[in-house]
């Protein structure tokens, strides 16, 4: 009932801005944490910091509503007083999985850029290209390190293992984008297991672990997994789509970044599905021949749509499990939790 | 104790402070079955003529760690090359420096702890701990290995001076993967023991890993000509993994504050000292005249201990040091001021003063009358003289001469790298793949005999045994 009522405010309420003064919070606490005594190191580390993601912080972003949408009562807390000071702790912690996620976040990009031999990262020269791909990887050992650092403080093994495992899927998911089998090639399974490791790890575990610092069940832990998962895996598919699309809905105004490199998505996965002879194609596409007849078959297929599709059925599972939460009659948590709803809608119908 | 070690009055030293510990001679005649009474065969044995070999204490776990190793690798290193398959063979592990310390450490800590419950219930316990303890040694591995790989990391300019910039960028995404790969391991198995404190510990290790090597790439003159930077980045790139890792075995097993002190001081003095003689063993190689050794560091105008005490004795030295290295010519010369310095022996004294404080730790930790607590620190004490001196001992750079196999009648064969156990590169030309394999095989020492392998078009041979390896390129 509440939902309801409240979703016409939601429209205009930006997720975003529910946290910006948080945001902002952690976006000074990790400069000052990714300050280092060698100048070289320094600048390297704050290089990422600085370019213009500034504005929209997705991860943090997520996984503060996440924290405020959790905010059940738990029984065991003791009264208000000594509460207070005790959820304060709490948030900051918090606060803490957000900082770390984007400091592994980096410092996997900041690797990524060097296996991908990349020259630029959002625009921007990447830190590779303008400072040397060795201090690239120290770099993003360093940024690792301060990680490991942080989350030792928050002295929780539990969430410990859970961030540790995070490293290690997005190691193996990249290990399984430079490596792939011929017979895996084609396979939408091993695709979405590689998509898992490389986006949706991170934001399934950071989420986990918010609910888990706070000390909640299993199960409502298990439905902050899953919104993480199932929000990266939507956004990863639309991120396919748009390669091709760009910003138009037509076909190959998008930078077609993937298929040059040779990495196959989703919608050339199903478009395989439906015709077999585009998969003879494969392993060619740097040549712009092959990369039109790969594009031609892509439009006459349902690559485009079915992948569109499998990422609104991830977003809308995303939805289902802030729905299943345990109800709750506070305002920011009801307000929260639209947040995180509207999260999933606007992954979907983002143009960039 | 007489005083009569006046050979080696260092070693004497440390000698009579173990000796304090027993109750008599004969007790430690039992122990180490050394006649005491016989000077020379005490300073025999101090002398590294292996009546105890520290390796030797640890062989069994060592090699349950190696097969550890290896089977992880094994699983999931990735097939990065176009048709390359590994074959991991179990051989002899050679000397593997790191997980003998920290498995003697284990040993030589292992004093009652009153608080153990009774031995009923505590006989599960430590195993429990040993295990642990020995998570700590793969664990060390895995971070030194991961950091050699990225240090190797090349930058457009020296890839493109390769020979095919294309299988230099094979060696990047090679070195920065497998590196990352064992990083996110050892994270993993850093997490599994629960324990935030040796988190850390060992995330500390990395920073300092990643510090050292930066501040070794930074080349602003006032810091490269200061011994303080340079003790600095000599803590961080090789002690600090030593220090904290020996403090954690203590802290996995519950010791108190000053006991997990004594092992941190034990481990950055032993690794103070062990890189301190391969900055001289760097120019002196295994003989003691300068100029012998394979002078790698001052060829990549790594400006290490001798030089930089040599820089104190003559100013002169540093206008030489500015021109920087590629010419040999300025090599010759600033070994002619180092030959003329003290600067060799000034290393050598401080590598030694740093040994000795590494066997003052051991010396300090609470007494125990466990015959296997007292061979371990034994053999600790034996390894910081190991470490702090120029000898043929085990320890220092160990490799076989590089030889141009150039056959009659047989397929030509050119060497491309070879490294030894400590896993540097003795010498590598153009083929930087080989190079960064080498180096990973050797330094992880799990590889014995010959591996076949194609890696970016060209077929090459990686050719291990015991703590080495070698990669020739086959044509």
């Amino acid at each position: 009932m509440h939902f309801r009522l409240k979703k016409h405010i939601l429209e205009r309420l930006d997720p975003f801005s529910i946290v910006a003064d948080e945001l902002s919070l952690i976006a000074t606490r990790l400069r000052s944490m990714v300050a280092a005594e060698v100048p070289n190191l320094a600048s390297a580390a704050e290089y990422f910091f600085k370019i213009g993601a500034e504005g929209k912080r997705f991860r943090p972003t997520v996984l503060l509503l996440m924290a405020t949408a959790l905010n059940v009562h738990i029984p065991e807390l003791p009264p208000a007083g000594v509460g207070d000071t005790l959820s304060s702790d709490l948030r900051t912690r918090q606060q803490r999985i957000a900082e770390i996620t984007e400091m592994i976040h980096v410092a996997s990009l900041l690797h990524d850029d060097v296996l991908d031999d990349a020259d630029t990262r959002r625009g921007v020269g990447s830190l590779n290209a303008v400072m040397g791909n060795k201090l690239a990887v120290l770099a993003g050992d360093f940024l690792l390190s301060r990680a490991c650092l942080t989350l030792a403080s928050l002295k929780n093994t539990e969430v410990v293992t859970l961030i540790a495992t995070v490293v290690e899927n997005l190691v193996t998911g990249e290990t399984m984008q430079l490596t792939t089998a011929s017979t895996q090639r084609f396979s939408m399974e091993h695709y979405m297991q590689k998509t898992y490791s490389k986006t949706a790890s991170l934001m399934s575990n950071s989420c986990k672990s918010v609910a888990i610092l706070a000390g909640h069940t299993a199960g409502d832990a298990k439905l902050a997994f899953e919104y993480g998962k199932n929000l990266g895996l939507a956004f990863q598919l639309i991120d396919d789509v748009l390669d091709f699309t760009g910003t138009s809905a037509s076909l190959g105004k998008g930078s077609l970044t993937d298929i040059r490199h040779g990495i196959i998505t989703a919608p050339i996965l199903f478009a395989m599905e439906e015709f077999l002879q585009l998969r003879a194609v494969d392993k060619g596409f740097d040549n712009p021949a092959n990369l039109d007849t790969a594009l031609e078959y892509l439009g006459k297929s349902r690559g485009i749509e079915r992948t569109k599709e499998l990422a609104m059925k991830h977003a809308n599972q995303a939805a289902a499990a802030i729905d299943s939460l345990p109800q709750s009659d506070d305002e920011d948590v009801i307000k929260s939790r639209l947040a995180l709803v509207d999260l999933t809608q606007r992954v979907i119908t983002r143009s960039k | 104790m007489s005083s009569g070690y006046s050979r080696t009055p260092a070693a004497g030293i440390k000698w009579a402070g173990f000796c304090r510990h027993f109750s008599s001679r004969a007790a430690v005649n039992d122990v180490i079955g050394n006649d005491l009474a016989n000077t020379d065969s005490s300073l025999a044995f101090m002398e590294g003529k292996e009546r105890l070999d520290p390796f030797s204490i640890v062989a069994d776990e060592l090699s349950l760690i190696a097969t550890r190793l290896r089977s992880m690798v094994a699983a999931e290193v990735p097939n990065l090359a176009s048709a390359a398959e590994y074959f991991f063979k179990i051989g002899a592990e050679g000397k593997r420096f790191r997980p003998t310390v920290l498995l003697l450490m284990a040993t030589a800590l292992n004093v009652r702890i009153p608080e153990l419950p009774p031995a009923g219930v505590g006989d599960n316990l430590p195993t429990d701990l040993r295990t642990r303890q020995q998570r700590i040694a793969e664990i060390t591995e895995m971070i030194h290995v991961a950091s050699l790989l990225h240090d190797d990391v090349l930058d457009d300019a020296d890839t493109r001076r390769g020979v095919g910039s294309l299988n230099a960028v094979m060696g990047n995404k090679l070195a920065v993967l497998a590196g990352d790969f064992l990083l996110s391991r050892a994270c993993l198995t850093l997490a599994s023991l629960k324990n935030t404190e040796v988190v850390t510990l060992i995330a500390t290790v990395v920073e300092n890993l990643v510090t050292g090597e930066t501040m070794q790439l930074t080349t602003a003159s006032t810091k490269r000509f200061s011994m303080e930077y340079y003790m600095q980045k000599t803590y961080n790139k090789t002690a600090s993994l030593m220090s904290n890792s020996c403090k954690s075995v203590a802290i996995l097993a519950g010791h108190s504050a000053e006991v997990a002190k004594l092992a941190f001081e034990y481990g950055k003095n032993l690794g103070l000292a062990f890189q301190l003689i391969d900055d001289v063993l760097d120019f002196t190689g295994t003989s003691a005249s300068l100029g012998k050794g394979s002078l790698s560091d001052i060829r990549h105008g790594i400006i290490t201990a001798p030089i930089l005490f040599a820089m104190e004795e003559f100013p002169q030295l540093r206008a030489v040091v500015d021109k920087g290295f590629d010419n040999p010519a300025n090599v010759d010369i600033a070994l002619e001021y180092l030959g003329k310095s003290r600067g060799i022996e000034r290393t050598k004294e401080l590598a030694m003063k740093h040994a000795n404080q590494a066997a003052a730790a051991i010396d300090s930790l609470p007494q125990s009358d466990d015959e296997d607590v007292m061979k371990s620190r034994l053999a600790l004490v034996d390894l910081t003289q190991r470490a702090g001196r120029v000898g043929s001992g085990e320890l220092g750079k160990r490799f076989e001469p590089i030889q141009k196999l150039s056959g009659q009648g047989k397929k030509p064969t050119r060497i491309i790298g070879a490294c030894g156990d400590d896993g540097e590169a003795v010498r590598w030309n153009d083929h930087q793949i080989g190079h960064k394999l080498a180096k990973f095989a050797a330094a992880a020492g799990i590889f014995d005999g010959t591996l076949r392998l194609r890696l970016a078009q060209v077929d090459v041979d990686l050719r291990c045994r015991g703590a080495w390896a070698k990669v020739t390129d086959r044509r």
